[in-house]
């Protein structure tokens, strides 16, 4: 997705997100790395789609017709050289890349359980110390 | 039942067992050192059992595959010299293991003692067999480890986790200078195998002519000494009596020290016989035998007596086994075989009367004590034999290597000729001198003469049969090694000489065999013997006015000095490269993000902002946009907790709507559970901390801040808008893969779900390790929290 304005958003939401990690509110750091995460999937997912593609499930149709090729995915032009190390290269497809929306799959549940983690050690450090202040915690484990 | 399998089970046998000890223990209790003494037995039944094939003259030898793409095999070896450090380990392991009953309180950690020797038991037993270079590097660092275990056995101590510091700091580098030095031997060679090195006489003599011979000799005969404690690496030995003293005699006396005195024996035919070979080996070996043996004068502590005295003896074994230049190499080898069985009896034995006495009489400090011969008559008797032994008194086995180790120095000086005719003699006097002194000093200070008024017990008594039938047993081997000496000379001490020399050996030991200078020089050691240990006390006193004096003539200074050294500059060193505030991290990991991506931008793209912006989009499309700033601002600058995470969880509804729109049904289906989740368990715990914390942020923080922050935006929208502007990857994409074969492989026609659970599987099992490592954290976190109160 060559969109100027969805790169944008993305990279206005990375800059909202980098303020808050360097904040000094725990809960405010958290927020911040949820916001960062957000903006990582969205970059990843929009660069494997394209103009004119469908989503990654396969139709009967198959995305070979040729009335539907109206667009490629990859930039294979290159290959004219090199050869694909796994399959052969050229052959137009309009799906969306599969590869990039599995991997944001599973980031997506890992940053849930990793930001469960955290949110339970700062509850736990907010007992433990009865403060969310990292600079006062600094202070305190000496 | 072939004699590799047996030397196999011998060698991995105590490991397993060890591992199930802990189940044992469920059920035999207190007594799981019989268990361990059991083990220890079945290894010994096993080597014992191949013993008589290497006798008649047939190694045993064979190898598993293990990494054969870089010639390392699983592989054993047993020729004689294996076979009596099998023999002795496993045997040695046997005695202390049942005398741990009597000397281990109830109240330790039984189970991790027993499994720690018996891991070093196997480790031992498996370096002793090893046919490879590098399986013997790796079982010989196991020793090192297991060692550093049992002498920090007493974990609270602070002496015993000084001692085994410094233990695993001496050996495991010296085992690395060590495994340089097989790595030059393969370099010479082309192989790790050590049998095909021995039994190739051209690789030998290639050896010996190669410009990295020396290099490679230097390097593993550091390893040696940094194991047997010779040369300025003794400083470790005396340090590692904090261990319990089983393990002392178990390890630091009769066993692990000697790896390095097995490791000379076992490089003896591809190095020996030059000039380089002599002066490493014998010089260090004389140097060290003296200034260990005069050092003993000032310890106190029996153990530290003891300490000394073994690195003074594995010092006759390395003299000797670097004479093999000079002399004809029969006699030295031989005589240092015969020391070290003979060491390992009488030494060991002494540890355990040590042990005896220390837990008796709740001390081990020499001058405490004192005439303990009424009370403990039967330890006395022991303790009598070994010392005795190991002063050279006949008929007591030490005598015989003794006479052995005179007559080869004798030799050796009549060899060399001119000063050293004498000098050399001279010099094993004065070892077996001070070695004689010492023994007397065991036996007088501890047994004989009045019992000190105060500081013992008051009653004192030998202790139960655990501990007096292993160490009885200890001191009927010396008796009969002594009396008998073709026994052990026939079967053990040939076999192992000549799998040393790689010739056939006739050896011929005797109590008596005339009036040889070997005999004028023992009758010498026992009257100069006698006559030093009268002035003892005075010589103990005038060493240590020297130390206090002269407190930087010690390996210790330096040792320590560069120890607390090292320790205070990586303290430095880390504690500026960690502040620990999160912020510092995360200021240093951005800006390095925006090095590296801003770099291969400016390198790759004509121009940072590509022509071909594409402003043209949906007004639904430009809505959700813009209400994504919006919620993620609503995030950032809500001042309550509460608010700010109703905002965060609409931004990420926002987002799962978004994927909806760029094609991905699956994403956007995860993302709305996933959100619902999170905003429920954000919700849980924030209702749990009250808000009492509000940063004030100054404007300079503010400044800086929004710098750093627009920076990283800037850098993210740069990259974006220029990845698609013709950076041309290096590979085509794989997704062509996934598309292709998604039917006829894996028969989905959702391809992201073909490849989360069929094509990249074990990410998905990754992910879903994650998933419970965070669960078992989250509930641990919760629930250490109940135990506290």
């Amino acid at each position: 997705m060559n969109n100027t304005l969805l790169s944008l958003t993305i990279a206005i939401l990375f800059g909202i997100g980098t303020f808050l990690i360097l904040r000094r509110d725990i809960v405010k750091v958290i927020i911040g790395l949820s916001i960062i995460s957000h903006a990582v999937n969205m970059l990843i997912v929009s660069s494997g789609v394209f103009a004119g593609t469908k989503p990654p499930i396969i139709t009967d149709d198959g995305g070979h017709g040729a009335s539907e090729t109206t667009g490629t995915i990859f930039t294979d032009v290159l290959s004219e050289n090199i050869l694909a190390p796994i399959t052969t290269a050229g052959h137009s497809v309009n799906y969306v890349d599969p590869l990039v929306q599995a991997l944001v799959l599973t980031a997506i549940v890992i940053s849930l359980a990793t930001t469960a983690f955290i949110l339970i050690l700062a509850y736990r450090i907010y007992e433990e110390y009865g403060t969310t202040d990292i600079k006062e915690l600094r202070r305190l484990w000496g | 039942m072939d004699s590799f399998t047996a030397i196999t089970l011998a060698v991995f046998l105590p490991f397993i067992l060890a591992g199930i000890l802990p189940v044992v223990e469920k059920v035999l209790k207190n007594r799981i050192g019989w268990y361990a003494a059991a083990v220890a037995l079945l290894s010994l039944i096993l080597v014992a059992q191949v013993a008589p094939t290497v006798i008649h003259g047939e190694n045993i030898q064979g190898s598993i595959p293990w990494i054969p793409s870089v010639g390392i095999d699983l592989s054993f070896y047993g020729d004689g010299l294996s076979i009596m450090f099998g023999l002795i380990v496993s045997g040695i392991g046997v005695i202390i293991m049942a005398y741990s009953n009597g000397y281990m309180s109830k109240r330790e950690d039984l189970p991790r003692y027993y499994q720690q020797l018996l891991f070093f038991m196997g480790s031992m037993l498996g370096m002793v067999f090893s046919a490879n270079l590098i399986q013997l590097f790796i079982f010989w660092e196991l020793t090192s480890i297991t060692s550093f275990m049992l002498i920090g056995y007493w974990r609270n101590r602070p002496m015993s986790v000084y001692g085994a510091t410094k233990s695993l700091l001496v050996t495991a580098t010296g085992g690395l200078f060590m495994l340089a030095g097989f790595l030059l031997l393969n370099a010479m060679t082309g192989t790790f195998d050590i049998p095909t090195i021995l039994h190739s006489e051209s690789m030998i003599e290639f050896i010996k002519d190669h410009e990295l011979f020396i290099f490679a000799l230097i390097l593993i005969l550091i390893g040696a000494a940094s194991k047997s404690a010779q040369g300025p690496f003794y400083i470790w030995l005396p340090n590692a009596m904090e261990a319990p003293t089983p393990v002392s005699a178990f390890l630091h006396s009769a066993t692990m020290v000697k790896a390095g005195i097995y490791l000379v024996a076992r490089i003896h035919p591809m190095f020996s016989g030059t000039d380089a070979w002599f002066i490493l080996v014998s010089g260090v070996g004389i140097i060290t035998m003296l200034v260990a043996g005069f050092l003993a004068f000032r310890q106190t502590d029996i153990k530290g007596i003891l300490a000394y005295s073994t690195i003074s003896q594995l010092a006759y074994l390395m003299t000797m086994y670097g004479y093999t230049t000079h002399i004809h190499p029969g006699i030295g080898v031989a005589a240092a075989t015969f020391h070290l069985l003979n060491h390992a009896t009488f030494k060991a034995s002494l540890f355990l009367v040590a042990g005896i006495v220390a837990h008796e009489t709740a001390t081990r400090d020499i001058t405490k004590m004192g005439g303990l011969r009424k009370e403990m008559p039967i330890t006395f008797i022991l303790a009598t034999i070994g010392a005795l032994a190991m002063a050279g008194i006949p008929p007591l086995n030490g005598f015989l290597s003794k006479e052995l180790f005179y007559e080869a120095s004798w030799e050796m000086g009549a060899e060399l000729g001119g000063a050293f005719t004498f000098v050399i003699p001279a010099l094993a006097v004065l070892g077996g001198v001070f070695t004689f002194a010492y023994s007397i000093k065991l036996i007088d200070g501890i047994f004989l003469g009045k019992r000190p008024s105060r500081g013992l017990p008051e009653h004192i008594h030998d202790p139960g049969w655990t501990m007096i039938l292993p160490t009885a047993f200890l001191a009927l081997l010396i008796i009969l090694f002594g009396l008998v000496p073709s026994i052990p000379a026939h079967y053990i001490i040939e076999p192992a000489t000549e799998a040393i020399l790689l010739e056939p050996v006739d050896l011929h030991v005797s109590l008596w065999h005339g009036l040889t200078p070997s005999l004028a020089m023992t009758i010498v050691t026992f009257i100069l013997g006698l006559l030093i240990y009268t002035r003892y006390d005075s010589i103990a006193a005038w060493q240590n006015r020297f130390n206090s004096k002269h407190p930087m003539i010690s390996v210790n200074y330096f040792y320590d000095a560069a120890v607390n050294n090292a320790k205070s500059t990586t303290f430095g060193f880390s504690s500026r490269m960690q502040p620990g505030t999160i912020k510092t991290y995360v200021t240093a990991l951005l800006l390095l993000m925006i090095v590296l991506f801003i770099i291969p931008i400016i390198v790759l793209t004509p121009d940072i902002i590509p022509s071909t912006l594409n402003f043209d989009i949906q007004a639904y499309e430009g809505i959700v946009y813009l209400f994504m700033i919006v919620a993620a601002l609503g995030a950032a600058l809500l001042p309550r907790y509460l608010p700010a995470i109703v905002s965060l969880s609409g931004l990420g509804y926002l987002v799962g709507l978004l994927f909806i729109y760029l094609q991905a049904p699956d994403l956007a289906l995860t993302q709305v559970l996933v959100e619902t989740l999170t905003t429920i368990i954000f919700l849980l715990a924030i209702v749990k901390i009250p808000q009492k914390f509000r940063e004030h942020i100054t404007p300079s923080v503010m400044t800086r801040d929004l710098l750093i922050a627009s920076a990283v935006a800037l850098t993210v929208f740069i990259m974006m808008i220029n990845a698609t502007q013709g950076i041309v990857p290096p590979f085509e994409s794989l997704s062509h893969y996934f598309i292709e074969k998604s039917i006829p492989l894996a028969g989905g026609h959702n391809m992201v779900n073909v490849v989360l659970v069929d094509f990249r599987a074990y990410d998905t099992l990754g992910e879903i390790a994650v998933l419970c490592l965070a669960a078992l954290g989250v509930y641990n976190l919760i629930h250490s929290r109940g135990e506290e109160e």
